[in-house]
């Protein structure tokens, strides 16, 4: 079909846009042997200087110590970086013991064991922790909370109550009457992997850029302001990258499935402004905060100015409407070492520990910020995406403070075909899902 | 039980103190073991000395009220009434000499041996029994036609012989008395049951030997002119005769006395270790590590350098936590959580304090890491050099200094070890490296390599030289290293528990009848005491009686067996066969006796090494009667095993039977032990002799009757057989079919061998690598569906002077080959492998050899590579370089042709840091090659030319140093990432031909960052993860983790990784 059968032409809409990706930009950072400690320090920090703020209303009567001015039988506060110790946890050490044990080790789907418990620690020290209150199979290590309980003689905190940080403060929704504007999310492509359906993608990038179906259907895909890949959009076969040599053939093939997402991002490009975030399985680097995909893989779609490579984790504001994703490392790493009925719960967690990954670094790989820690959620968002999730879920979440978040679970295209719609008049999102199975 | 009231007697203080006396010097050296003599009053402290300490306490008084809370339980109103008798378990004996007592033995005066037992009682008191009048005493056979008044004339002569040999001793009388007994030695067969043997009673302990020198010399008698003698049972230790006379086993239940008691000896009880008696007693014990602050460049000495810390942890035997954690230090240190933190202001003030808490405490046991040659020496050192008269005042006995004494300790089985003695009077030490070195083959001993091996944890290392640092740093810092401190007392109590050594010493003690410290500091011995029968001491005569044939191995016929192999054993081989052909001292029959006595040929047994031993009819050897006993005895621990459902009765009974088959092993083994006490090797030679024979014998009967003749399927074939097991390929393919046949063939042989020799079938391998003799790999079913474990033997897994990579390589090969059943896969990964090394891609840490330096340079005869390297190391920087016991890392790099292997050693940070090529032909040629070819030779043909010669070893790749000379003069200039052409200027990344390759160019430099970040990642929050915090830097430099290499070397990676990406960002 072509553009020229409509008279009347369809406009698309348009929105104000700004990236608040500069946080996750490491530029010019090296490595010079700066450890992880630092980034523990700064967050401990941060978050201690919010929860001392906090707990002058929680606990209006009850001193505030640190780990070492614990005082056996007396009642107390404590702010902390929480570890879980766990049994099951895999460990590069493993990989030199001498007896490999001959039935191959089951890879578990998740770490926890009954035996899992938690310490806190500060700068000066450790204390476990007892008591039914906090679970281990909810927390995880680098949480930094507040707790309320008294050391016990056996050298344990007996935690009575915990305090999280909750909802971070939310700037103001736009309340002005608007029309229906829409914002595609979308993660998982996998293009050149074998699971990756060609014609299903096509079928949904000619949809949002309003080459199919009548003339409603493009009045609503005019409606499209901006469209966020989350992540995964190449899917190189994994045995090709081993760190051995490549021949030139090999080398070629890898580059095969980037020039074929550029074809297919040029044609995003050219009708939409399009965020393109990197993901695990992406040439990107690895730890997060993930830097942009380099310009140099699209030749094609860098070309337009629609066309945005950002970070993971990705901020932008749409219309003051602010968002917030990742490619989903996160949440998975959430749950491999902790336990919630889905995927949005432990969404809705790091937005109470107002901490985006805190498993980074410790089972997460993550940049060794010296005086910083980019992961604090500063201010809330008003959409909360993950990608390269196993189904599409949403739901919203509203804080105490009047915040009102919507949580996504975007899932991963080329398994499930879904895209998904959010609104941004109400935030109001559905799922947009591609076929191409005939029923006979 | 006996009575009860004995009075309780004051501190042993009262002793008046006779003269000095001499001590009496050993004559024999030849002897590994000699009773020392220890005057009760040469401890002790003098009166003002004393009153000083007292005083000295006093003013200490809020330091005791902190440290009372730990003390013993109170005892009960009935110990206090002493109305009733004490039940304790035994956990030491030794014995000093002070005067006879004067109630318990009115008849005798002057100096005497009292025998001291230490122990528990179920309580939880502690106990120390002095009992008295137990004599030392030997035997001589009597001379034939020896008369009641030739024996009173004996007496005089050998007390004026004693009287010149200790001039200087003002011991009333030296020879008690001489009694005639009737006995039997126990050498060679005879016919007649007893004869007169004199029983010399001395008056103290080391007279034994010294008498027994006169004997040995020989002595003018009337009559018989100059005669020698030989002397019976005169070397058993004091306090082991004692043991033996009392019937009292090591680790026994005692009843009788209370808390300090005194009693004869006649009033002990010893009760069996059965049932209630089984039972441990709750002993504390003290796990404890000090830190000392060195000087740079210095291991620490004790005439120098300051003890700052030391950490205590007492845990109660059966308990799994300790109950009491403290750390005592030098300047403040802030709290640690369940921590009790004692600091002081001198270093004298926390020598002290460790004094004072280890009597508060009262530990029976006292354990650590190389406590007996560092920690221990080291505090006593240290007092003495601070003059701190009143420290070392830390055993059971009331103002009894500890003595240190340099020993060594030889045996065939473990070799000869210098260590230092502490005797701590009535508290067991118990070192776990001593202990490690001992049971265990290890690559390392250092605390962290065992405790990663047994506890799979790795411990934090903080070097010496970053120990000064944080003690002069604040209260924070010295809070760090108290942690440290703690950690390490804390893993010896983590280990002794993982490996149930309690249970097994103990357990051991009560089978061997000698007390534990014996066990660690002298081997196993054991004790035989029956029927009148005495023991002669048999003069060595060293290398003179040479050796015997060992046990025998068939030839191993090399190859992979993909069929299963059935494994028959004999089920306790040597001591089946002492018991079935009543092989003995007794039953001995010499070879003019064999002539003279003109014995019945049924009624002997003529060895295949041509020994004759009388059968039982006629003498029931010694040897099988206690072979027997044990036995039966580890049957019965085994029965109770299954049986018993509480765990700790398990860990008891377990550590039982495992005793009694050591101590069944054994009795072979001292008769084989040509410094043992008593060798015979016309018995030893016989047992192997015999195994020889049962070996061939079973070889000959399988073949003969498993084949397809006989109406079997398949034609048996052995394979291979070794001391006391022949491995059968029965041609049967699957495991169930090879056991059915095995268990056959197990019980068809055992019925034509003596009882109680038995064949048995335990295991089949399959599939089976046999390389060589003694060298075997393969997968052990002992049931048909399921494979229990993967068992090597002799196979380079465990050597020490073997880098990671061949122990990696041949550990996954085999598993390649043998669980997975892929020979290409295994022949593939030994080519990557060795195509890694060549490429320079093989992570450093693999490559790194590691051994212990134990002497300086000039002491070494041959010149070895870390010996030089430590030297080199010197030159550099002495703070750093290792010194004598560190452990020296090193790799081979290239250098110079020629130049010797020690000379290219070098340090691997170093290496690391200047980009210095490793040598890889050395690797490839002296370490990789010949565990790799010997795994494969009886797998593939041309093993070694498809392995180590074929395509993959052609391509090579050398770094490029980067402190060489030539590097001085070579100007860096930016190259093409994708062809390392010279990029001309305006281009920064790639050149103008590579430019349309751009997209996968920068893919192959993205994935190469992000490798790294992931290792990055995953290595440095393991080092955070065993030093125990978030919010501190990573400290630990032990180089004996895995991952220290690969550490250093991810950041180094790392950094220029980021580099080569920042590139693309012009």
């Amino acid at each position: 079909m072509g553009m020229d059968s409509e008279k009347n032409s369809l406009c698309r809409l348009q929105c104000s846009y700004a990236s608040l990706d500069e946080a996750f930009e490491i530029g010019k950072e090296t490595y010079r042997g700066q450890q992880y400690s630092q980034i523990y320090f700064a967050r401990l920090h941060l978050m201690r200087t919010l929860l001392y703020s906090l707990v002058s209303q929680w606990k209006p009567q009850t001193p505030v110590c640190t780990v070492l001015g614990l005082e056996q039988g007396k009642e107390c506060v404590i702010v902390g970086t929480l570890y879980k110790h766990m049994k099951l946890k895999p460990c590069i050490l493993d990989e030199y013991s001498k007896e490999r044990s001959a039935v191959p080790l089951v890879r578990p789907h998740n770490f926890m064991h009954d035996d899992d418990y938690l310490v806190l620690e500060d700068e000066s020290g450790r204390v476990k922790l007892g008591g039914d209150l906090i679970s281990p199979s909810v927390f995880v290590t680098g949480i930094v909370v507040a707790l309320h309980g008294k050391e016990t003689g056996a050298g344990d905190f007996s935690v009575l109550e915990v305090l999280e940080a909750g909802l971070p403060p939310q700037i103001e929704f736009p309340l002005k009457s608007r029309e229906d504007k829409y914002i595609v999310l979308v993660s998982g492509l996998n293009v050149g992997s074998s699971d990756s359906n060609p014609l299903q993608l096509q079928l949904f990038i000619d949809h949002i850029t309003g080459h199919l179906g009548d003339e409603k259907e493009q009045s609503i895909a005019s409606q499209i302001v901006h469209v966020v890949i989350a992540g995964n959009s190449i899917g190189i076969p994994r045995g090709l990258v081993n760190g051995q040599n490549l021949a030139s053939k090999d080398l070629s093939r890898i580059a095969e499935p980037i020039k074929e997402l550029d074809i297919l991002l040029n044609q995003i490009a050219a009708g939409l402004p399009l965020d393109i975030m990197p993901g695990p399985n992406d040439p990107a680097n690895f730890s997060l905060p993930q830097q942009p995909l380099h310009r140099c893989l699209f030749p094609g779609s860098a070309a337009y100015n629609t066309f945005r490579s950002c970070t993971n984790p990705h901020s932008f504001e749409i219309d003051n409407i602010r968002f917030l994703g990742t490619s989903g490392q996160n949440v998975d790493d959430l749950e491999k070492y902790s336990d919630a009925k889905d995927k949005l719960e432990f969404m809705e967690r790091t937005l109470r520990w107002r901490h985006l990954a805190p498993t980074a670094p410790n089972t997460l790989g993550c940049y060794p910020y010296t005086d910083s820690d980019p992961f604090f959620i500063e201010s809330c968002p008003h959409v909360y995406f993950v990608g390269n999730q196993d189904k599409y879920e949403s739901r919203v979440i509203k804080g105490s403070e009047g915040q009102f978040v919507r949580l996504i679970s975007v899932p991963k295209f080329s398994e499930s075909g879904v895209a998904v719609v959010v609104n941004l008049r109400d935030l109001e999102c559905h799922a947009l899902s591609f076929g191409t199975q005939f029923s006979s | 039980m006996s009575s009860g009231g004995r009075k309780r007697r004051a501190p042993p203080t009262s002793h008046p103190s006779p003269a000095t006396q001499a001590k009496t010097q050993a004559l024999s050296q030849e002897d590994d073991f000699v009773d020392e003599d220890v005057f009760l009053n040469e401890t002790l402290i003098t009166e003002d000395e004393e009153s000083l300490i007292l005083r000295d306490i006093e003013e200490r008084q809020a330091l005791a009220n902190r440290l009372s809370k730990w003390t013993r339980p109170a005892l009960s109103s009935d110990y206090v009434s002493q109305s009733c008798s004490v039940l304790f378990q035994q956990l030491e004996i030794d014995y000093v000499i002070g005067e006879s007592h004067k109630e318990l033995m009115p008849n005798s005066s002057g100096p005497a041996a009292i025998i001291r037992i230490f122990g528990v009682t179920k309580e939880g008191h502690s106990v120390c029994c002095n009992v008295h009048g137990f004599e030392p005493y030997f035997y001589i056979s009597c001379p034939p036609g020896m008369g009641p008044d030739d024996i009173s004339h004996f007496h005089q002569t050998l007390e004026g012989r004693m009287r010149e040999a200790n001039r200087n001793s003002n011991v009333g009388k030296f020879v008690r008395r001489i009694e005639l007994v009737q006995r039997r030695s126990i050498m060679y067969y005879q016919q007649s049951s007893s004869h007169p043997f004199l029983k010399i009673v001395v008056a103290l302990p080391t007279m034994v030997a010294s008498c027994r020198g006169i004997l040995d010399r020989g002595i003018q008698l009337n009559g018989l002119g100059m005669k020698s003698f030989m002397t019976y049972e005169s070397n058993v230790l004091f306090a082991l005769r004692f043991m033996i006379d009392c019937n009292i086993v090591g680790a026994r239940s005692l009843s009788n006395c209370q808390l300090e008691f005194d009693c004869l000896h006649s009033e002990l009880i010893s009760h069996a270790p059965e049932g209630e008696y089984s039972k441990m007693a709750p002993f504390r014990i003290l796990s404890f590590d000090i830190e000392c602050a060195g000087r740079k460049g210095h291991f620490p000495e004790p005439t120098h350098d300051p003890v700052i810390q030391i950490a205590n942890l007492v845990t109660l035997q059966g308990e799994d936590q300790p109950f009491i954690r403290n750390v005592m230090t030098l300047n403040s240190c802030s709290p640690i959580v369940g921590v009790d933190v004692m600091s002081f202001d001198t270093e004298r003030e926390v020598l002290l304090a460790w004094r004072d808490f280890i009597h508060e405490v009262d530990p029976d046991i006292i354990i650590g890491y190389n406590i007996c040659k560092f920690d221990l020496p080291y505090l006593i050192e240290r007092a003495q050099a601070l003059k701190i008269a009143e420290f070392p005042i830390l055993g059971r006995i009331r103002n009894s200094r500890v003595r240190v004494k340099d020993t060594t300790f030889s045996s065939r089985q473990y070799g000869t070890r210098e260590s230092k003695e502490v005797a701590v009077e009535g508290r067991v030490q118990f070192d776990l490296l001593q202990v490690m070195q001992r049971d265990y083959k290890l690559s390392s001993y250092s605390l962290n390599s065992v405790s990663a091996h047994f506890l799979s944890e790795q411990k934090e290392d903080v070097h010496h030289s970053i120990i000064s640092d944080l003690q002069n740093g604040n209260a924070e810092t010295r809070r760090r290293l108290a942690v440290y401190c703690l950690k390490d007392a804390y893993l010896p109590q983590r280990l002794l528990d993982k490996l149930m050594f309690i249970y097994n010493y103990v357990e051991m003690a009560r089978v061997t009848g000698v007390p534990i410290s014996f066990l660690l500091a002298r081997g196993q011995s054991i004790k035989a005491k029956q029927k009148n029968l005495v023991l002669p001491n048999v003069k060595q005569a060293g290398s003179e009686q040479g050796t015997y044939e060992g046990a025998t191995v068939l030839e191993a016929r090399a190859g992979f067996y993909e069929k299963p192999i059935a494994t028959l054993d004999f089920a306790s081989l040597y001591p089946s066969i002492m018991m079935a052909y009543n092989l003995c001292y007794c039953t001995l029959v010499t070879p003019e006796d064999v002539r003279k006595l003109n014995l019945p040929p049924e009624s002997v047994n003529k060895t295949p090494s041509g020994e004759t031993f009388v059968k039982s009819n006629l003498q029931k050897g010694i040897l099988p009667e206690i072979l027997e006993e044990l036995l039966a005895a580890r049957k019965r621990a085994k029965a109770d095993l299954k049986e018993a459902k509480d765990p700790l009765e398990k860990a008891v009974l377990d550590g039982r039977q495992l005793a009694l088959k050591i101590s069944a092993n054994s009795v072979y083994g001292f008769t084989g032990a040509t410094i043992g006490q008593l060798p015979c090797l016309e018995i030893s030679s016989s047992v192997t002799s015999y195994g020889r024979q049962m070996i061939e014998h079973t070889k000959k009967l399988v073949e003969d009757k498993f084949t397809t003749l006989n109406g079997y399927e398949h034609t048996a074939e052995v394979i291979y057989g070794d001391t006391d097991s022949v491995m059968v390929q029965f041609g049967v393919s699957t495991v169930e079919e090879a056991m059915n046949l095995g268990r056959e063939a197990a019980e068809y042989i055992s019925g034509t061998f003596t009882k109680p020799i038995k064949l048995e079938f335990e295991k089949v391998y399959f599939p089976y690598l046999l390389i060589s003799k003694k060298r075997y790999a393969g997968l052990f079913w002992t049931k048909p569906d399921n494979f229990d474990k993967m068992d090597t033997k002799g196979i380079e897994t465990v050597r020490r002077d073997n880098c990671l990579l061949v122990k990696n390589l041949v550990n996954d090969c085999l598993h390649k080959i043998l669980i997975d059943r892929d020979i290409p896969g295994a022949v593939q990964y030994v080519k990557n492998a060795i195509s890694d090394l060549l490429m320079n891609r093989m992570d450093l840490s693999l490559l790194v050899i590691t051994k212990g330096l134990t002497k300086t340079g000039d002491d070494y005869e041959v010149k070895a590579a870390h010996v030089e390297l430590a030297e080199r190391m010197r030159k550099r920087d002495a703070a750093t370089a290792p010194n004598v016991g560190d452990r020296v890392p090193y790799v081979i790099i290239k250098a110079a042709k020629g130049a010797k292997a020690y000379e290219r050693s070098e340090d691997p940070i170093y290496v690391l840091e200047n980009n210095i090529p490793i040598d890889p032909q050395y690797y490839l040629e002296n370490q990789i090659s010949k565990p790799i070819l010997r795994i494969f030779e009886p797998i593939l043909k041309n093993a070694s030319k498809e392995l180590l010669h074929g395509s993959h070893t052609r391509s090579i790749s050398i770094s490029t140093p980067s402190n060489s000379g030539i590097m001085k003069f070579a100007k860096k200039q930016l190259t093409c990432i994708g062809c390392k052409a010279l990029l001309s200027k305006g281009n920064h990344t790639l050149c103008s031909h590579c430019k349309g390759r751009e997209a996968e160019l920068y893919c192959k430099t993205v994935t190469h960052v992000s490798e790294l970040e992931m290792l990055f990642g995953r290595l440095w929050t393991q080092c955070q993860e065993c030093q125990g915090s978030l919010h501190q830097d990573v400290l630990c430099t032990s180089r004996d983790c895995p991952i220290f290499y690969r550490r250093k070397k991810a950041q180094k990676d790392m950094a220029e990784a980021k580099l080569q990406l920042d590139r693309w960002n012009f």
